[in-house]
Formats: structure tokens, C-alpha cells, sequence
């Protein structure tokens, strides 16, 4: 097991920022944790789902963000302490039931992270989660290294039932994802008994129905819980304070920032000329502390990612103290001296800082990491972004394509959130035409197969995965069943949620913790809407063509359930099946009757061109043996041949 | 020598100018082009800057002169009929049970002889399926009278004949329209001249046509008068009726030709052949004389074929009489003007410098055609 699990307090242990916070969790004694897989949140369910074993710990991978926030609620209100974990698409999913939680307020500490992705590594999205506390009042936390990442838990389960308010917690790709040391604190397992108590008075907030009703009343208490949070944060010690006294630019940054904040300084050896005022507890912020450090200098840096949202409620608070402490001159983002797009880094933070105090310093070129990337290429393939090799998406989306192209009425596919979103690119055969939120894909197919009485005459697809089905597909599906839109939904059912590392869904007979769960038949759902089903395997792309061809010309709601295990699977990836080769006497190569369609077009990762033989050939090391090219040849020069099982 | 290019070319000469007929003869050479519900399409660019897809096409620089001489050993002349050697009546004979052609059933009495007698070891015909012509490769003599009936739709046939190239079949024979007789003399000719690339393509047996129609704005506009499933026959009767004649499992339904019209592709009106005369021989109907055939023999291959089925009992032959044959030389020489007439309105024709044709034929035949 684990050493997040299993080590003992005073040990100090290098762990992921993602670890650190499961261990806060575990360290608060939580007994519910619910979320939905996304990159960079992932880790921490998957860290609690194995300490859920012993009975002391309820861990879910709950459909989708909003179900995973009311999982997590009802605990709450049966007096348990309860996390919720999501990535910042997820407080977007939840937010409806959150802005009604939020008056509502809880009764077992209830702490909600959530992980941002600046730069958008791995979202189709940059967005900000941040803001997300200012507009439904919660109180909101960001840890600035990795020990405060499990410290800082326990602070917000506390400051959560002190306020009896949900609590939230802001992390970042380089927080959750990078490591640090971190000294652990004592595990006690805590026995505790879940009863909703719901007899008492309307606004009885501890033995009352729990409910946003009476709306103005609730309203203003849930303000005063804010302002007992401020008083609270007054005094933080996760607000710290480093530098001279009268520094001459003072900084002020949250989260990983501190990180490069305190690697430009550094860098540009200017300590004793830069204050540091790195803030834990940045919504609301503390006026008086602020005012405080405010009044050091003139000079002020706010260094934060993505949008200025530190810099613009500092301000705030310059502009209410300016009587008492004078004009300030602020540099960020709205003055250029930081992008507000991308992740931030040490060298745009010194970049920033030299400008301002006028020291040297050359920042890195802006080229820099293109000219990085290529030299790192060097000897590497010559790849784009890429399904892996034996990706049944890449399987289906040749058979996608090529019926549409086919079919000959510019048709076109609404696209999702998975790995199938790469089918924007070449790898999917740029078949993906609009591209949003989770689901967001059905809907709109919704949209466009009710245009034909504006004479819209073009095939309307959508192509989601298995886990997405569940997460946000279902209502859209629903509105396209009852109202007839002339749709065909393609579900690529990889069995798991692959792309964030193969969590559970509902679909699935097994559980985040391992446990058999019934599994729901996603054809059998769809049936059940009057949708006309078909079941295909994605490798036969021959019948998968065909059945889309057939499904163009039905009219409504037609969905084709595309079933292979995603390539990189732990039941899969350990076994070819089948022995793939080409006949070099029979590869036309680059001739009329071919033209390099595997290499060219098809483009396995598995499958390499000879240029000096003019042929093709299959990468023996990296082609995990799914035989598809074998269908795809126009001459039969590649051979399958089956690998007899054990 | 023709201009040949690639797929890039084919597109923009071909498909963009609407000029695709859907002959099928792009098709299964390669991965590239497919032809679904009558409609050719490309999966893919292929960046070849020669290929197949562009030597056969027959609406694509096809260079009659050229063509006419490299296969029937004189150059193109422009006349009504093409190369004539002989025209006569004929109708499907003894050997073969009768019924369930479209007139004389000519055609299928002699694929079936030809597949009978090994002449030819695969037929290239048409099969239809819920109304949509599909190619079938047919190779057994007692399948061949399946697909006797006419489409009226243009059809696929070629990319059989593709495909049975690429099996190894060593004497192909063909059922086709003109211009799929147009493409099947290019894949004879064999441009590129890479043994590979050799079609054996022994016996093309050429169907007289003035126009196709689109198959799938003719399934629309059937579906809205009747059942299509029920669909048991289909005719253009002879003038003076005036009507596409559909008969189905409930009876009779006339759909009149201003209904039709519109449904013939704009490629049509740049053919400038009636009676398939790259073929070794035509059919079509005898006007006037319902149950025959009219055919018109156009090479050696094509005349013994008839006379070996005619002294074998597969067909029966009789003479065609002149004034027929001077009202089909009219009919011949009419379609040809007319096209020719919509060719150079459309600028298609004997494009000079870097701007491509889709016919090239020399300027003497142009102004006897248009009788300057």
C-alpha cells in the first residue's frame, strides 16, 4: 500500500501535491469522498478509493461533478466530513446545485477541490475556477507548496464546520501533479454515525430541513459565515510574509506561483529589494492584512495565473484603504507585464520584476521551447498528436470519415470530451467539426437535426465516449429522442474513463474501490429511449461503415455502439492479437493503387514507411497487433495472423 | 498522346464541374474513390500526379481522335452512329427462356453465350438493389439473365470490371453505357503503360443512351409517389409516350417526363454519343418493332460474337430496315449537335494552354457536326 496510506506522523516523505491533499483529507477524518475523473484532479480519489477498504471511509467515482457535489452534500448533512474532488470544468458541471448549497450550508465539514489547468495541458478549455468563489460566496483557499497542500485541508474542514459552509480549495497542474517533501500528521480513525436530522424548524440550520428557503434570509446569513471567515483569515498562517522590511516592490501571488515567485527573486539575486506576500486565503482577501503589507511600499507586482483575478480584488482593497495608506502603483496582468493566458513560470516572473527595478536579465527566447521540443525530436519519429497505436478510435473514425464522404452531403460530426477529441486532427481524419463541454456535442446534434425545415440536407453525428455517455450525454440524448432530431450518435465504448487513467463508470461492473457494482447496458439504455440501436466492433470496419451508411438513410434518433477496450487497457495492453507483417512483393508503395494509404493517411504509430525500399513496414516494438491495417490495404501486402491465446 | 493527371485534377475537372456520371471507372483501382447510392466520391487526397482515376474518366480530357484511333484504327469522324459494320434486328433466341427482358433481351442471350463458351471468365453487369444500381461481377452463364432489366440510372458497373482485373480474371466482358464504353476503350488503351495496370477487357457490349437519370433525386421523387420496395419494372416506352412507366406490386404508376427531366445529371448533355460507339457492339431498342433489338456490330470481336450466337441459337437475326436505320442516324446525329452545342457553351471542349477539356476532337469533325 501506499506510502500516503501507511506513513506515520513526524515522517516526512516525498509525495504528489494530489497525495498531500488526500492525505490532509484522510489526516481530517473524512468519511465520504466523491468525484469525477480530470486531469489534474484524478489522484486524489484514486489515493483515498484505496484507503476506502477498512469501512471508515464511503469513496465514489460519482457520474459526473454535480452528482459527485450532491454525493458529497447529503453526507454532509448526515454530520460526516465529506470531499469532493473535480477539475475545473467540474465546478462549472456543479455550480447549479452549489449556488443553492451555498445558502443552504452544511452540517459536516465539506470541502471541495478543485484542480485548475493553466495553459490547458490537458482541457479543451482555460478556465478559472477562481472566480467561481466570488459569485457564490464561499471562502476559498490555495495552498502555496506541498505540505500546505495537506495542511491546508485540515484547516478548511475546520473553518468549513465553524462556518457551516461549504469550503473550497484551488490547486493547479504544477501543485497536483509535481512533488515536494511533506511531513505527515497522525491518521485516527474516526467512528462516526451518519442521521439526517430533519424535524427540527424551517431555519434551524443544525436539526431543520435543509433547503436555500426563506432566499433573503438565508441569503445574509450566508454573508455573515464569509465575514467570520475573513476575521479568520486575518490571522492565516498560510499567508506568509517574506523580505525587508521596506522592500521596494512588494509581490503579492497565491499557489504555484509563490513557487516562481521565490525562484525569480532568487534568480535575479534581489531579496533584499522584494517582499514576498504569498496569500492562502484568497476569497475573500483579508483587508486588514493586505493593508497591512500594502502599506510597505509603493510598488506593487501581483503575480497569479491565468486571469488577473488576486490582482483585480487587491485593488479593491487599495482603492477602500487609500486614504490610509496612499496611491500605489500596481503591475500584472492588466498592465501587460504578465499574460493572462498560459501557465506562468519563473522566467516570466523574473522577466517582470527586472523590467519593473531595471535589473538585467536576458529572458528566455520566446521560441525557446519549439527550439527545445526540436532538438528533443531529434532522433525521435516524426510524430503529430496521435492516437496510441491499436486506439480502436482511430478504427472508428477511418470508418466515421469514410462514411460521410461516402454518403457525399457534408455531413459532419459534433465531437466530445475524450481522447476522441484528437479527432480534430489528422489522426481522426479532422472528422470532429465542433468541439465544447462534456455532452455538449449531443446537444447540438440535437440542434442541427431539427433544421431540415431549413433545408439543412446533412448528415448530423455525434461521438461520445462511455464514461461521457453517462456524465452529461443522457439529457441531451433524451431532448433528441423526444423531439425526433434526425441524429446518429456513435458511442466509442473504450470500457473505462481511458483517457484520465481507466476509472470506473457506470457502465462498469466494478466500483472505485474495486467493489462488483451492477453495470448499466448503454444499448439497452438507448433502446429503452426508442433510439434505433446498432452494436458494432470498431476493428470490423468494413460492417461499421455499412451500418453507418444503413443508419444515414433511417430517420430520428439512431445510435451505433462502437465496443473495443482502449490499446493501453491493463487487460489488453500485455497481449497482441494477431501477428501483423507486410509482404514487401506485394506493397504497391507509393504507386497508382495505393499510394502509401497505411503511411500517409491511416498513419498507425505501428506502421513506418521504407523510403529506401519503398515500402511499408510494421514497427514491430510499437504495433500492438489489432490487425486493422490488415483491413485497410488495398493489396493484401499486410497479413494477420491470429495469436493462438494462452 | 491524352493529358493524363491525378485525383487532385479529377476533382477539380470532373466533380466540381458537376460532370461526375458515377461510371464506376475510378472506382476500386484504389482506396480512394468509392461510389455509394450512385454518387462517386474521394475518401482521401491521393497526391499522385498521375493516375488511373484520371486516364479512364470519360469527362475528363478524353481525346476522341486519339481514342478512336488507338482502338478502332481510324480517327474519330463524328458520325451519327460511330463506326458501323453492320446493323440488324435481333432478339434473344431458343437457347434462352424467354421473358423478363426489357425488349428483345440481345443482351443478356449474348453475355450469357459469351460466358458460356469461355469467350470471356467475368461479366461486369448491373444488379440493382431496393432501386439503387449496383455492380455486379458475374461469372457463371446461368446468373447472367438476373440482371437483364434496364436501370435507367447511371451505375458503378466499371469499378467491376476493376475488381475483376485485380482477381485475375484474363477475358473480361462488359454490359455499359457510352460512357462507360468511352472509359472501358481508355482502360483498354492503357496510358500510363504499366503492365500492372492492364485491363483484359475482352468483350464490351455497348447500351444505347440519351441520358440516365440521378439515382438518388429519382429515389426521392419516386418515394413520394410509391413504395419503392415494391418496384417490380421499369420502362421509357417509345415515343409518342410521354412517361417514365413504373410498375410495382400494386399496380401501374406513369410519371410524366417534365417530372423527369430535372432528374437527368448536366453530364448527360455533353454526351455526344447515342449508341455506344466504342463498344464491339451496341444494343438498343427497335423502335416499332417491340420484342427486338436493334444492334449495331463495331469490331471484329463484336461480329464474330454475334454470329456464333445466332448460328448457335442464343439469338435470332433479322435485317433492320433502312428508313429505322436513317430515323437513327437522325436521333445520332441530333444528340451529337446538341451536346456538341453545350460543350462550347460550357467551355469544355479543346481548352487551349493550361486550362483543361474534357473533350478534344479535331475542328473538322466539330464544324461537320454542327453542319457550318
Amino acid at each position: 500500500m501506499s506510502i500516503v496510506l501507511t506513513g506515520q506522523k513526524g515522517e516526512r516523505h516525498l509525495v504528489m501535491g494530489n497525495e498531500a491533499i488526500a492525505r490532509g483529507a484522510l489526516e481530517a477524518g473524512v468519511s465520504v469522498a466523491a468525484g469525477y475523473p480530470g486531469t489534474p484532479s484524478s489522484e486524489i480519489i484514486e489515493t483515498l478509493a484505496k484507503a476506502s477498504t477498512d469501512g471508515h471511509l464511503y469513496v465514489e467515482w460519482s457520474v459526473n461533478e454535480k452528482v459527485a457535489m450532491e454525493v458529497a452534500a447529503a453526507a454532509s448533512f448526515a454530520g460526516l466530513r465529506s470531499l469532493c474532488v473535480m477539475k475545473q470544468n467540474g465546478i462549472n458541471v456543479g455550480s447549479d446545485f452549489l449556488l443553492h448549497l451555498a445558502l443552504t450550508g452544511i452540517r459536516g465539514g465539506m470541502v471541495i477541490v478543485h484542480c485548475d489547468d493553466p495553459g490547458a495541458l490537458s482541457s479543451a478549455n482555460e478556465g478559472e475556477s477562481r472566480h467561481f468563489a466570488r459569485m457564490l460566496e464561499l471562502p476559498l483557499l490555495e495552498p502555496g507548496d506541498f505540505q500546505e497542500a495537506k495542511d491546508i485541508v485540515k484547516m478548511a474542514f475546520e473553518l468549513s464546520e465553524e462556518i457551516r459552509n461549504v469550503v473550497l480549495i484551488r490547486s493547479v497542474t504544477r501543485l497536483s501533479h509535481a512533488s515536494g517533501n511533506v511531513v505527515f500528521g497522525d491518521i485516527k480513525p474516526v467512528e462516526k454515525k451518519a442521521h439526517f436530522k430533519h424535524g427540527g424548524s424551517m431555519l434551524d440550520p443544525l436539526e431543520g430541513p435543509m433547503s436555500s428557503l426563506p432566499v433573503p434570509y438565508r441569503h445574509a446569513r450566508q454573508q455573515d459565515k464569509l465575514k467570520q471567515a475573513v476575521a479568520r483569515f486575518e490571522e492565516s498562517s498560510f499567508n506568509t510574509y517574506s523580505g525587508p522590511e521596506t522592500p521596494e516592490l512588494l509581490v503579492i501571488t497565491s499557489s504555484a506561483c509563490h513557487l516562481y515567485s521565490q525562484e525569480a527573486v532568487h534568480l535575479l539575486n534581489v531579496a533584499d529589494r522584494v517582499g514576498l506576500l504569498k496569500l492562502g486565503t484568497t476569497w475573500p482577501l483579508p483587508p486588514r492584512l493586505v493593508e497591512k503589507y500594502l502599506g510597505m511600499t509603493d510598488r506593487i507586482l501581483i503575480v497569479e495565473e491565468v486571469i488577473p483575478f488576486l490582482e483585480e480584488n487587491v485593488k479593491v482593497i487599495a482603492a477602500e484603504r487609500a486614504s490610509n495608506i496612499g496611491p500605489k502603483t500596481f503591475y500584472g496582468k492588466r498592465d501587460g507585464h504578465l499574460p493572462a493566458t498560459d501557465e506562468m513560470n519563473p522566467d516570466r516572473v523574473a522577466a517582470a520584476i527586472s523590467k519593473i527595478l531595471t535589473v538585467d536579465y536576458t529572458p528566455v527566447p520566446e521560441d525557446y521551447a519549439k527550439r527545445a521540443q526540436e532538438v528533443a525530436h531529434l532522433g525521435a519519429p516524426g510524430r503529430e498528436m496521435t492516437f496510441c497505436a491499436g486506439c480502436p478510435h482511430r478504427a472508428s473514425f477511418w470508418s466515421i470519415h469514410n462514411a460521410l464522404q461516402m454518403d457525399a452531403r457534408d455531413g459532419f460530426v459534433c465531437g466530445d470530451i475524450g481522447c476522441y477529441s484528437l479527432a480534430v486532427l489528422p489522426t481522426g481524419f479532422n472528422t470532429l467539426k465542433t468541439l465544447h463541454a462534456m455532452g455538449s456535442g449531443v446537444g447540438l446534434a440535437s440542434g442541427f437535426g431539427k433544421l431540415a425545415q431549413f433545408g439543412l440536407n446533412q448528415p448530423v453525428l455525434a461521438t461520445v465516449g462511455d464514461s461521457t455517455f453517462f456524465h452529461a450525454v443522457l439529457p441531451a440524448l433524451v431532448n433528441a429522442a423526444h423531439h425526433q432530431s434526425d441524429i446518429t450518435l456513435v458511442v466509442l465504448d473504450n470500457s473505462g474513463t481511458a483517457m484520465t487513467g481507466f476509472q470506473p463508470h457506470p457502465g462498469l461492473p466494478v466500483d472505485a474501490g474495486g467493489h462488483q457494482v451492477p453495470a448499466l447496458d448503454i444499448a439497452g439504455i438507448c433502446e429503452a429511449i426508442g433510439a434505433e440501436v446498432r452494436v458494432s466492433d470498431p476493428f470490423d470496419i468494413e460492417k461499421t461503415r455499412r451500418t453507418l451508411l444503413e443508419l444515414f438513410d433511417i430517420k430520428g434518433l439512431k445510435v451505433l455502439l462502437l465496443k473495443q477496450i482502449c490499446a493501453l487497457s491493463p487487460e489488453k495492453k500485455s497481449r497482441k492479437m494477431f501477428e501483423v507483417a507486410v509482404d514487401e512483393s506485394i506493397c504497391l508503395g507509393q504507386e497508382c493503387g495505393c499510394n502509401q494509404l497505411c503511411t500517409r493517411i491511416f498513419k498507425c504509430p505501428g506502421l513506418n514507411w521504407d523510403p529506401e525500399r519503398q515500402v511499408s513496414r510494421i514497427d514491430e516494438v510499437i504495433c500492438v497487433g489489432c490487425g486493422v491495417c490488415a483491413s485497410i490495404c488495398p493489396s493484401g501486402a499486410i497479413r494477420k495472423k491470429e495469436v493462438a491465446s494462452a | 498522346m491524352p493529358r493524363i493527371m491525378g485525383s487532385r485534377e479529377l476533382l477539380a475537372d470532373v466533380h466540381e464541374r458537376d460532370l461526375c456520371i458515377g461510371c464506376g471507372a475510378c472506382v476500386d483501382i484504389c482506396p480512394y474513390f468509392k461510389n455509394h447510392k450512385g454518387k462517386t466520391a474521394q475518401l482521401f487526397p491521393c497526391t499522385l500526379e498521375q493516375g488511373r482515376c484520371y486516364a479512364y474518366c470519360p469527362k475528363a480530357e478524353v481525346d476522341l481522335d486519339a481514342l478512336y484511333q488507338a482502338t478502332q484504327g481510324a480517327p474519330y469522324s463524328g458520325s451519327p452512329l460511330g463506326d458501323v459494320r453492320q446493323v440488324l434486328a435481333a432478339r434473344a433466341g431458343g437457347q434462352l427462356k424467354t421473358g423478363g427482358f426489357q425488349s428483345g433481351g440481345t443482351v443478356t442471350a449474348l453475355l450469357t453465350f459469351a460466358l458460356k463458351t469461355g469467350i470471356i471468365d467475368a461479366a461486369a453487369l448491373t444488379d440493382h438493389k431496393a432501386l439503387i444500381p449496383i455492380p455486379r461481377l458475374v461469372t457463371h452463364w446461368k446468373d447472367v439473365a438476373q440482371y437483364s432489366t434496364s436501370k435507367f440510372m447511371a451505375a458503378p458497373t466499371l469499378s467491376s470490371v476493376n475488381m475483376a482485373a485485380r482477381q485475375g480474371y484474363r477475358s473480361i466482358g462488359l454490359v455499359g453505357t457510352p460512357c462507360q464504353m468511352v472509359a472501358a476503350a481508355q482502360m483498354r488503351v492503357n496510358s500510363l503503360g504499366k503492365e500492372a495496370h492492364r485491363v483484359p477487357l475482352s468483350l464490351a457490349v455497348g447500351l444505347f443512351c440519351n441520358w440516365a437519370l440521378d439515382t438518388r433525386h429519382l429515389i426521392d421523387v419516386l418515394s413520394q409517389k410509391l413504395d419503392i420496395s415494391r418496384i417490380t419494372r421499369m420502362d421509357i416506352p417509345p415515343p409518342p409516350a410521354n412517361a417514365l412507366v413504373v410498375d410495382t406490386e400494386n399496380g401501374r404508376v406513369e410519371i410524366s417526363f417534365s417530372e423527369i427531366k430535372p432528374l437527368i445529371p448536366h453530364t448527360c448533355f455533353i454526351c455526344t454519343d447515342m449508341t455506344a460507339e466504342l463498344a464491339d457492339v451496341s444494343v438498343g431498342m427497335f423502335e416499332g418493332r417491340p420484342g427486338w433489338n436493334t444492334v449495331i456490330v463495331r469490331s471484329e470481336t463484336g461480329g464474330e460474337l454475334v454470329e456464333r450466337a445466332a448460328r448457335q441459337g442464343f439469338i435470332e437475326t433479322a435485317n433492320f430496315p433502312a428508313e429505322n436505320l436513317q430515323h437513327l442516324a437522325r436521333a445520332g446525329a441530333d444528340k451529337k449537335e446538341r451536346a456538341l452545342r453545350t460543350l462550347i457553351r460550357r467551355k469544355l471542349i479543346n481548352n487551349q494552354g493550361d486550362e483543361r477539356a474534357a473533350v478534344r476532337m479535331p475542328q473538322d469533325v466539330i464544324d461537320r457536326i454542327l453542319k457550318k
